[in-house]
């Protein structure tokens, strides 16, 4: 994929930001926490059949859409890692995160931009989001374990557990390759 | 790093919130999940049983409920119970001794708990017993007097699929009831309407399944058995039930409506009613039921 000029690829993530009625934050703001002074250039993938079947050999949970959105983040023209937009099912509502990960497949930090569930809350706050900080494909993501559940909320813990996971084998299956 | 996550579970169970864990899918199947500790719901119940193939039968029962989370998996609750009434046409000897319409009336008063086991979405399967203690004063078959005290246990289990976004739910239990039907002047000297202490016991089993098909809004059919044995006539009344039910809910506060047709019914029948497949006593050929909750 050519790169695009850091302006066009801010306009150009600035209009996929648009689609979301983002409560907290934009797909922009989220870049800049998850990759301070990096530059976005729209890298959005299609994922084939067989990348999803490979997903979900990898992280044991399936790769619902088949595209995801994704910015390459550079600094002086160096990759320094990915920030993947990402929609998991919450109890009402699709809950919208973003999850940095380093050019080595290490999660660098998730952010909520959109979470209109009744209680959980917690999500959004950085003792559980740091929880991933580091985390890679080969650790466990086993919720209660060594990610702590938020009584009320366990299904939107555990689908931003595992949406999490999925993200880092869709950074091995398709980024890496 | 397990003492860092249990540090950073405390702090965050510390936090206060309301929640919606309880949010009724169905309007007769019970789900498996509990309020978190120190969170609220209260649900508004409404039910609309309507006809017995013959004359006019009508009953709304309402039903308002308070329920507290005292521990994430501990939750007790006490609801108010009424109902309103109108028939006529309908004579069953042992059950319906006159026409009777009334408005809407207190009739009862439940208290229950619900303790969770597993959890649907932590434990892949969710299981919960549920028990409520039911003393009510208005017989709701025929609206007449009647000192009613309820025992039931349930076991509630729930599945997620699809991420949660189909979702299972199963309930198995029983209700244990004790009677004692006011006496009523003026009845036919041969019309039966017995006022000793009576005993019955109900076997209940439920199954439903539900549906996000778009965000905030569920679809969802549920199918209901119950079986009812007395020491007379031991099996006095089956039915099975069901229907649909559409849901809605927010972040705030969720509804939902249901309809509920008889397949099936079988035992005591009356003499009169023109549909023999059915049990039409204790039982009607459908109900609609709406229910709100409110999270606080």
């Amino acid at each position: 994929m050519r790169p695009l000029p850091s302006l066009i690829a801010l306009g150009a993530a600035a209009t996929c930001q648009m689609v979301y009625a983002a409560d907290y934050l934009t797909v922009i703001e989220a870049q800049q926490l998850l990759f301070p002074s990096a530059v976005a250039i729209d890298h959005k993938v299609a994922i084939s059949d067989e990348q999803k079947d490979q997903i979900k050999s990898l992280a044991g949970v399936r790769q619902r859409f088949d595209e995801q959105e994704v910015y390459k983040m550079e600094k002086d023209g160096n990759l320094v890692g990915w920030t993947i937009i990402d929609n998991v099912v919450g109890k009402h509502e699709f809950i919208t995160y973003a999850v940095g990960i380093d050019a080595t497949g290490k999660v660098t930090g998730i952010e909520v931009l959109s979470y209109r569930e009744t209680h959980g809350a917690q999500i959004r706050m950085q003792p559980w989001r740091d929880m991933f900080v580091g985390k890679t494909l080969s650790d466990k993501f086993k919720l209660n374990k060594d990610i702590p559940n938020i009584s009320g909320a366990t299904l939107s813990c555990r689908n931003v557990t595992d949406g999490v996971k999925r993200l880092l084998a869709l950074h091995q299956v398709v980024l890496q390759s | 790093m397990k003492i860092k996550v249990l540090g950073i579970a405390v702090a965050l169970g510390l936090c206060n919130f309301t929640a919606s864990a309880d949010e009724n899918l169905l309007g007769y199947v019970k789900g498996a999940e509990t309020l978190p500790e120190g969170s609220a719901e209260v649900y508004q119940f409404f039910t609309k049983r309507s006809g017995k193939t013959v004359g006019h039968y009508e009953a709304l029962d309402t039903k308002t409920e308070f329920e507290y989370g005292l521990t994430n998996a501990f939750n007790i609750s006490f609801a108010l119970k009424g109902m309103s009434l109108d028939t006529n046409g309908i004579i069953i000897d042992g059950y319906m001794p006159k026409d009777n319409d009334f408005g809407w009336k207190l009739s009862g008063l439940e208290a229950g708990f619900k303790y969770n086991f597993l959890s649907p979405a932590l434990d892949d399967f969710g299981l919960s017993m549920y028990g409520s203690m039911d003393y009510s004063w208005v017989d709701n078959h025929s609206g007449q007097d009647k000192d009613t005290l309820s025992l039931e246990m349930m076991m509630l289990m729930q599945k997620y699929f699809l991420e949660g976004q189909l979702v299972w739910t199963g309930n198995l239990g029983f209700e244990a009831t004790g009677a004692k039907r006011k006496a009523i002047a003026g009845l036919p000297e041969d019309f039966e309407w017995p006022t000793e202490a009576e005993m019955e016991i109900e076997l209940i089993a439920g199954t439903g399944m539900s549906y996000r098909f778009a965000p905030n809004w569920f679809i969802g059919a549920e199918a209901l058995y119950e079986e009812e044995h007395e020491t007379e006539v031991n099996l006095e009344r089956y039915s099975w039930f069901a229907g649909p039910s559409i849901h809605y809910g927010d972040a705030k506060w969720w509804a939902t409506l249901t309809y509920m047709k008889q397949l099936k019914g079988g035992g005591e029948k009356f003499d009169e009613q023109t549909d023999n497949d059915l049990h039409l006593i204790e039982k009607t050929e459908a109900e609609w039921r709406l229910k709100f909750g409110y999270n606080f």
